[in-house]
């Protein structure tokens, strides 16, 4: 069963291990008939799209449950919405066949909302957004496993506009290849040679590649 | 506005999720329409608040009423401390964010001494006055409860009202009297004068003390006609009529005890000399399997969670332990639950229980023998022997554990070094016990683990008349142990900071003197004091010694049989003539039967069917 939920603003402190074993308690509240792991330590076998950083909104949050029996999304939306808090509630749910590719490898993108915390810095990169897009790479230092690495985010971010004191982004999220939002505010301070403001961060979408076009992840 | 600030606080704090609240079962009752808000404060870090029980049983007995409404507050660590002093905002509950001194009654829990300076910083930090004289008629009710209440003396300055007892009708009948009171429009003295009246609860405006000039007590006593002389405890008889949760708060981030407690009964017949919460609880009082059973059920669907301890004083006394285990287990099956005995004692008939416990996950099990001989454990009436001790751990390594934890006390009265060499030996048969299963029948990495904390003498235990070991003694103890369990393979050894140990002594007997050093200690910066990185011995002897208050005086010194003690205004059911026979009888290491094999007339039979061992 693939669901889509919400971790609500004053959940975007609690990070992704939280999350997992937040839901792992709901879905045993809900009584839903969920498939366990086998082994030592059984655990229900739930995976996340991906993880969502620890101080972001998510709005569209995706995550993939194996049931042990047929349920219909209607009666796991609403056992599941019983069970969980008022912060995290799950907006619709589909079912999944057994053998569909893990999420993590259908996600190809993310739609980022980043609310830039001082007016005067949102103004000036919001007006410098064309010229940052237009350089011809953006090279940003980034970890790897053997230390920092150089790497052009340009062709991670596929747009980037501004919104009010918002830029709305959407960024590569491909295993391996992922742009984080503050990596793209990062870069941006960086070009203007100015202190990086503080930002809250609301991933709104999370998108698979369907024939060349960007859709979201659950209409796959 | 607050809430705003809050959440910019929580983009720089470590551990943010101590402070979000909204958790799954908390309460969401409406401010506005509440009679009475309480503001449960517990001072110690959200992960340790959380994991109390005392904690989640009071919650659900003030939200269970209609007229009045509870919220958690903790203690912040010390980077949100400073955020909030930083950005002026006020302590404020986890549920609704508002400010402390905006409920109409800030309760704290007492769990242990050296907690108290966080009450202070509590207080401080919701810009309530400390001291109980300089609040104002809208300040709130400051009230406390929990074992330490029974001595309340150190904290006498900076709470209107102590409860004393079993909280879940007590709370509700203080919250009661509050609510009528603001309601016909008392003043704040006239309000602590009615309170004075509700069972188990002291307050300690109305009562002067005198002291002789060798600093001991000249006298107690109240002085207007609406406080008792004695502040008898609250007692519950039956703790099936009386409020469990069925629902819990579950914690986002982990907490220390991240389970379901499941409160088996209350008290303990053991008798243990050193141990207050073995007189403090009497008597017993256990819950019905079937109520327990039914609790189990209901708190494992509302919480989801894979864990459930069955706790109290002495579990492996419970009376239907085997039935409960194997009913819990049964309903449980498929749910992937574990049920674990916490304070699992050496002498119980458990094997077959604690089998049937391991159809789940194994972890270290625990005992305590307290004392490292047999003379040393009579002193102490631990009605536990070497083979005893030897049979459980060699069951225990047969049946794949690997693990094993010992605890001791050092600087129990009477102990001599062969005490301790007592220690190293058990550690040493309890290795040789694991080395005695067959190589491919045992489990695998053997620890035996031995702490060993220092002794506190207790109000309210035969020790309270007792010296505490000085800290010289205890430093020469802790070095002698260490070498001597050097020598055994497989053990290792833990101790603990003696300087906290010292202190809490000075609490846990001190008078209301204690309260000027406490208060000029947490002026001086002290706070977190049971966290290691935080406690400053020296900045708590600049205080004692500012005060003009010497320290030996509450932990050094031996107490005549006679003395005025600080905390003899309080009847806990226990009298103090039985503790007074219990230490002439540790003094000769003579034992005191189990109250389940008969009554040994310690002050509850006083109350005609509370105990049912009594008579």
């Amino acid at each position: 069963m693939m669901a889509v939920f919400e971790k609500s603003e004053r959940l975007r402190h609690i990070g992704h291990l939280d999350i997992q074993r937040t839901m792992q308690r709901a879905l045993r509240r809900s009584g839903l008939p969920v498939k366990y792991s086998q082994g030592f330590n059984p655990h229900i076998l739930v995976t996340f799209a991906s993880a969502l950083s620890t101080g972001a909104i998510g709005r569209r949050e995706i995550m993939d449950v194996t049931m042990a029996e047929d349920v219909t999304p209607e009666a796991f939306v609403s056992a599941m919405n019983g069970a969980l808090p008022p912060d995290m509630q799950i907006s619709c749910a589909k079912t999944m066949d057994d053998r569909h590719p893990s999420l993590t490898s259908m996600l190809y993108a993310a739609e980022f909302e980043i609310r830039i915390m001082d007016e005067d810095a949102a103004q000036r990169m919001i007006a410098s957004l064309d010229s940052f897009m237009a350089q011809e790479q953006i090279i940003t230092l980034r970890k790897s496993k053997s230390g920092m690495k150089e790497v052009d985010m340009k062709p991670l971010v596929y747009s980037v506009q501004g919104e009010g004191a918002t830029l709305r982004a959407v960024l590569s999220q491909a295993e391996g290849s992922s742009c984080k939002p503050d990596m793209l505010v990062n870069a941006l301070c960086a070009f203007l040679s100015m202190d990086t403001p503080r930002v809250i961060v609301t991933r709104s979408m999370l998108m698979g590649q369907d024939e060349g076009r960007m859709v979201p992840l659950e209409t796959l | 506005m607050i809430s705003e600030k809050i959440e910019a606080m929580l983009e720089k704090v470590q551990k943010a999720p101590r402070y979000t609240g909204g958790e799954m079962n908390t309460a969401v009752k409406s401010w506005d329409e509440a009679e009475l808000r309480f503001a449960f404060c517990f001072p110690d870090t959200y992960e340790v608040g959380m994991s109390h029980l005392g904690m989640k049983i009071l919650y659900a007995a003030i939200n269970a009423q209609p007229w009045s409404l509870c919220e958690r507050v903790c203690m912040p660590w010390v980077d949100m401390m400073a955020l909030m002093q930083e950005e002026n905002v006020p302590l404020f509950s986890l549920e609704s964010r508002h400010p402390i001194n905006e409920f109409d009654v800030v309760g704290f829990t007492l769990q242990y001494e050296m907690s108290y300076t966080n009450v202070l910083a509590m207080l401080k930090m919701g810009n309530i006055p400390l001291r109980r004289e300089d609040r104002r008629e809208e300040d709130p009710i400051v009230v406390a409860g929990g074992p330490c209440a029974f001595n309340p003396e150190p904290l006498a300055d900076f709470i209107d009202a102590f409860m004393v007892g079993d909280g879940e009708e007590q709370i509700v009948e203080l919250n009661a009297v509050i609510r009528d009171a603001r309601k016909d429009g008392l003043s704040r003295q006239e309000l602590l004068k009615k309170l004075a009246s509700v069972r188990g609860v002291y307050v300690p405006a109305l009562y002067d003390v005198t002291y002789h000039e060798d600093g001991t007590i000249a006298s107690f006593a109240p002085n207007c006609p609406e406080a008792p002389e004695k502040v008898l405890k609250a007692i519950l008889t039956d703790l099936d009529s009386v409020i469990y949760p069925k629902e819990i708060p579950v914690p986002y981030t982990e907490i220390i005890h991240d389970r379901i407690m499941l409160e088996i009964m209350r008290g303990c017949t053991r008798g243990c000399r050193f141990c207050a919460a073995g007189m403090l609880y009497r008597p017993v009082r256990e819950r019905s399997l079937e109520h327990l059973v039914e609790l189990a059920c209901s708190l494992e669907k509302s919480t989801g969670y894979e864990e459930i301890s069955l706790s109290s004083l002495s579990s492996g006394d419970y009376t239907c332990l085997a039935e409960l285990i194997r009913e819990l287990l049964k309903r449980m099956q498929g749910k992937h639950v574990a049920i674990s005995l916490p304070s699992l004692r050496l002498d119980s008939v458990l094997k077959e229980s604690l089998e049937a416990t391991q159809q789940e996950r194994k972890t270290s099990l625990t005992f305590a023998p307290e004392a490292g001989t047999q003379r040393l454990r009579d002193v102490i009436n631990k009605g536990i022997t070497e083979a005893d001790l030897m049979e459980k751990a060699s069951d225990a390594f047969a049946g794949g554990w690997s693990s094993v934890k010992l605890y001791f006390m050092m600087g129990l009265p009477t102990e001599t070094y062969e005490d301790l060499d007592g220690i190293a030996d058990l550690a040493r048969k309890v290795v040789g016990a694991y080395f005695a299963v067959p190589k491919g029948q045992r489990a695998k990495g053997l620890r035996v683990t031995c702490s060993a904390s220092v002794f506190v003498p207790k109000p309210f235990t035969p020790f309270q008349w007792e010296p505490q070991d000085t800290l010289e003694e205890v430093q020469r103890k802790q070095l002698h142990l260490r070498d001597a369990l050097r020598q055994v393979k497989g053990a290792n050894f833990n101790y603990h900071e003696s300087g906290l140990s010292f202190m809490e002594a000075c609490f846990a007997r001190g008078d209301r003197r204690m309260g000027q050093v406490l208060l000029r200690a947490f002026e001086k910066g002290c706070m977190l004091d049971g966290w290691n990185e935080h406690f400053k011995y020296d900045t708590w002897l600049e205080a004692f010694d500012e005060c003009g208050v010497d320290p030996a005086f509450y932990a050094y010194r031996r107490r005549e049989k006679d003395e005025i003690l600080p905390w003899d205004f309080i009847d806990s059911g226990v009298t103090k003539e039985f503790l007074w026979r219990e230490k002439q009888k540790a003094d000769n290491a003579q034992t005191t039967k189990d109250c389940r094999q008969g009554c040994n007339g310690c002050g509850l039979q006083r109350f005609k069917g509370v105990c049912k061992f009594c008579g």
